[in-house]
Order: structure tokens, then sequence, then C-alpha cells
């Protein structure tokens, strides 16, 4: 029991470290897959909507901590992907879910709310191009995170038994 | 009535959890700038980047190759550019002489690396690998060989996080080098763009656009990018300029830190002008 309770939080210090040293290299003009919503997709299915549901506020609380963006804007955004998240986390399709490419059609509906939450959070004004900034922030972003998300579909660390 | 309230809970949960943590999440958005917050913050991505700064150090050396061929060719052109400012430095310093001018160069330079990035489209952060025991301050400009980067904005013991230009928190206060006219720069998401400029200014594309001696973030001239165009706004009156900054943002590695914060004595001064009006 006590072993459930913490792989999420190592799984998720050891992905954000990948997420912040890393994954920068691979960005394609600034843009960069989310590692960290592609691990609270798989527990808010694996486990249930509540566990996502809480276990996005705790992501998105310690990435605003780390990252040094506006405090509060990952907790929010994150909360409503990980409750989106719990919804696919029925006991007769849980393994269908993390198992095909379901899961990255999942990760992409997660991810773009995400994106759009934090983005009118973090940048929204007046003169900003609402249009030009669900496609730029979160639609492409969405796009090449559910395309990452398709690599831990073969790898062998999600076959497990729930 | 325990009972009802065990029934609910059960069933509602997931709900019930959602709405208490949004409102959570709404408190703490309210409550960024608060003091503690802030030491909480400075001890958080302290201890985390003491690690990320192990990674980083490992995919730095991949690029040092790269890196000393660009400072060579760059050691060569400053030193070119030295030997006539040398020249220039003299006749300034007899001009200043003459007229009794303080002298305002010679700022002190921290050297720091990059240990992580924060790639946001918004919410750009760099975290460095100098903090308060190399005497960063928040407010202090961090730049590169190639011009400004960003502002250094909470600080731990050995590390500091800066907002990079493309932080839609960054605002900052610019000038067009040519025609010495001020605007505010700002990062929209997707550009970095001079707001509110009158139509009749005179901007052209290719201007160097450097930080503004009003500014009351950088207290010297630095470089920033350069025109791309002039746009019409939406009122008609107002057009905005895009910017292309002179720094890659999202390559750079290593800075400096400009150890140097606006001076308290101008704030003052400015404060107690605005409280007399």
């Amino acid at each position: 029991m006590k072993w459930e309770l913490i792989t999420p939080f190592i799984t998720f210090f050891v992905v954000l470290l990948v997420q912040i040293t890393v994954i920068p290299l691979i960005a394609i003009a600034g843009i960069i897959p989310d590692l960290v919503l592609i691990s609270l997709v798989y527990f808010s299915i694996s486990r249930d909507q509540y566990y996502g549901t809480v276990l996005g506020a705790s992501y998105g609380f310690f990435i605003d901590l780390i990252t040094g963006s506006l405090l509060g804007s990952s907790m929010l955004s994150k909360t409503i992907a990980g409750f989106t998240a719990g919804y696919f986390s029925t006991e007769t399709k849980k393994d269908i879910n993390i198992s095909t490419y379901i899961f990255s059609l999942i990760v992409f509906i997660c991810a773009l709310i995400d994106s759009v939450i934090f983005s009118f959070f973090s940048a929204f004004d007046v003169q900003t191009n609402i249009i030009k900034l669900l496609f730029e922030q979160a639609l492409l972003s969405s796009l090449y995170t559910a395309m990452v998300s398709i690599l831990f579909i073969f790898s062998p660390f999600r076959r497990r038994k729930f | 009535m325990f009972r009802f309230l065990s029934k609910v809970w059960t069933n509602f949960r997931e709900y019930i959890a959602l709405v208490l943590l949004i409102l959570l999440s709404l408190i703490i958005l309210s409550q960024n700038k608060n003091p503690n917050v802030q030491k909480i913050r400075a001890i958080a991505f302290g201890s985390f980047a003491t690690i990320t700064s192990v990674i980083s150090d490992i995919f730095s050396v991949t690029n040092l190759q790269r890196e000393n061929e660009e400072l060579r060719e760059t050691n060569a052109k400053l030193m070119l550019q030295v030997s006539r400012l040398r020249e220039f430095g003299i006749v300034n310093k007899e001009l200043k002489d003459l007229l009794a001018f303080k002298d305002t160069t010679g700022f002190p330079l921290i050297p720091a690396s990059i240990v992580s990035r924060s790639l946001s489209m918004t919410q750009n952060t760099i975290t460095l690998n100098a903090g308060k025991k190399d005497s960063v301050l928040p407010g202090m400009p961090v730049i590169n060989d190639k011009g400004f980067i960003g502002i250094v904005n909470s600080v731990a013991e050995d590390f500091s996080i800066a907002r990079t230009l493309k932080n839609v928190d960054l605002r900052l206060t610019v000038m067009d080098e040519r025609s010495r006219i001020n605007g505010i720069l700002k990062w929209t998401g997707e550009e970095l763009i001079i707001i509110n400029i009158p139509n009749t200014f005179d901007v052209e594309t290719g201007d160097r656009i450097i930080t503004s001696d009003v500014s009351s973030i950088v207290p010297i001239p630095i470089p920033v990018g350069i025109v791309e165009d002039f746009r019409q706004g939406e009122t008609g009156v107002f057009s905005y300029i895009r910017v292309k900054p002179f720094a890659d943002l999202t390559s750079v590695e290593n800075v400096f830190i400009l150890a140097k914060v606006k001076s308290k004595q101008i704030d003052n001064l400015e404060l107690n002008f605005y409280r007399r009006q």
C-alpha cells in the first residue's frame, strides 16, 4: 500500500528531472511534450478519478514551485486534466485504455485541456489572439505530447496488473 | 447528519475534491507575491536544482566543442572592437573629466550556467547555478554576449530562477537606439512586441532595440533585439513593433548576471515625486 502511494511521486520527480533538463533538447520551435502529463494520465486511469484529481493537483503544485511559473496555474490545469483522465478509469476498460492507441487519444484530450487552462491563466490579455494562442500553445504541444505517449504504449513499464 | 455527509462524500467525492482543489489553486494564485510563498519556492527550487545541475553538466559537456569554436570567433571580433573602443574610451574619459561627469561603467558580472529551463510558451524561466552565496538578488538583469536574456525573479542559497524575455510576466522599458523612442516590451505568448507606439513615431525595420535609461529594472542600456516589423494596432492610433531578440533564448547555456539593481535612491526620489502629485 505504501509503495503504491510513493510510486507516483518517485515517478514524478524522475520525469520532471528529464522534463526540465533533457526534453528542451528535443523542442520543436519552442514546443515540447509534457511527460509529467503522460504519467499523470497513466496513474489516473490505473487508479480512479478521485486519485487522478488529487494527484494532478499535487503534480501541478510541485511543478509551479520548482519551475518558477505562476504558482497555482499548473496546479489548476493539472487538477482538471487529472479529473478528465480519471473518466477513462472504468474497471472493464482500464487495460484497453492504457495498452492501446486509445491511451494517446486520452493523453491528447487531457493535454489540450491542461494547455488551454494554463495558457488562459498565464498569458491571456486583451491583445491576445485567442485562435493563435489555442493553436500554438495548446493544439501543437498536445499533439506532440500525444505522439510521445505512443512510445509509452510499447514500453514494458505499463504492463502490470491493476 | 454524519451518515448523510458520508453518503454524499462516497457518491460525489471526485466532484467535491475537484471543486476544493480548484478553489485551493485560485487561492494560491492570489498569493504569488506573498514573501512566505517566495521563501518556500526558493527552498523548493534550490533543492531540486542541485540534482538538475548534475544532469545538465553531463549534457553541456557534449556542446563544449561547438561552444569553444563560437567563443574563439567572438573573441577575435571582440579583440578588434576593444582596440577601437579603447581609443574612444580615452577620448570619452577626457571629455567626462572636462564636464565632471560621474563614471557609470564597470558593472560587476556574476558568471552562471543554466541548469534547467521551463519551456512553457508563456512562462519561460531558467534556473541558474548562482544564488545568494554569489550575491545574486531578485531584479538583477541576466545577459550574455548577444544581449538581454531576462531578470532574476527568485533566489535560493546556490541557485536562482530568472524570467526570460519570453515570459508574459516580464515587461521591460526599451528604447529605439537610433530615434531614442521609449516603449514597453512584452511577450504575448506568440511574439515579442513593443506596445502602444503612436503611428507617427520614427521607427524603422532593422532598428536596434536596447533597454531604456528610464527603465525601473535595468540600470544600463543592454541590447535586446532588432525591429522586425511595424504593425497597425486595432485602434488605428497606436501600432506595435515586433522585435526579434539578439539572444537565442532556447539554446543559451552560459550567462552573466549583472550585479546591479536599480538605484534605491532614484526609486525613492521618483516615489516621493509621485506622492506629491
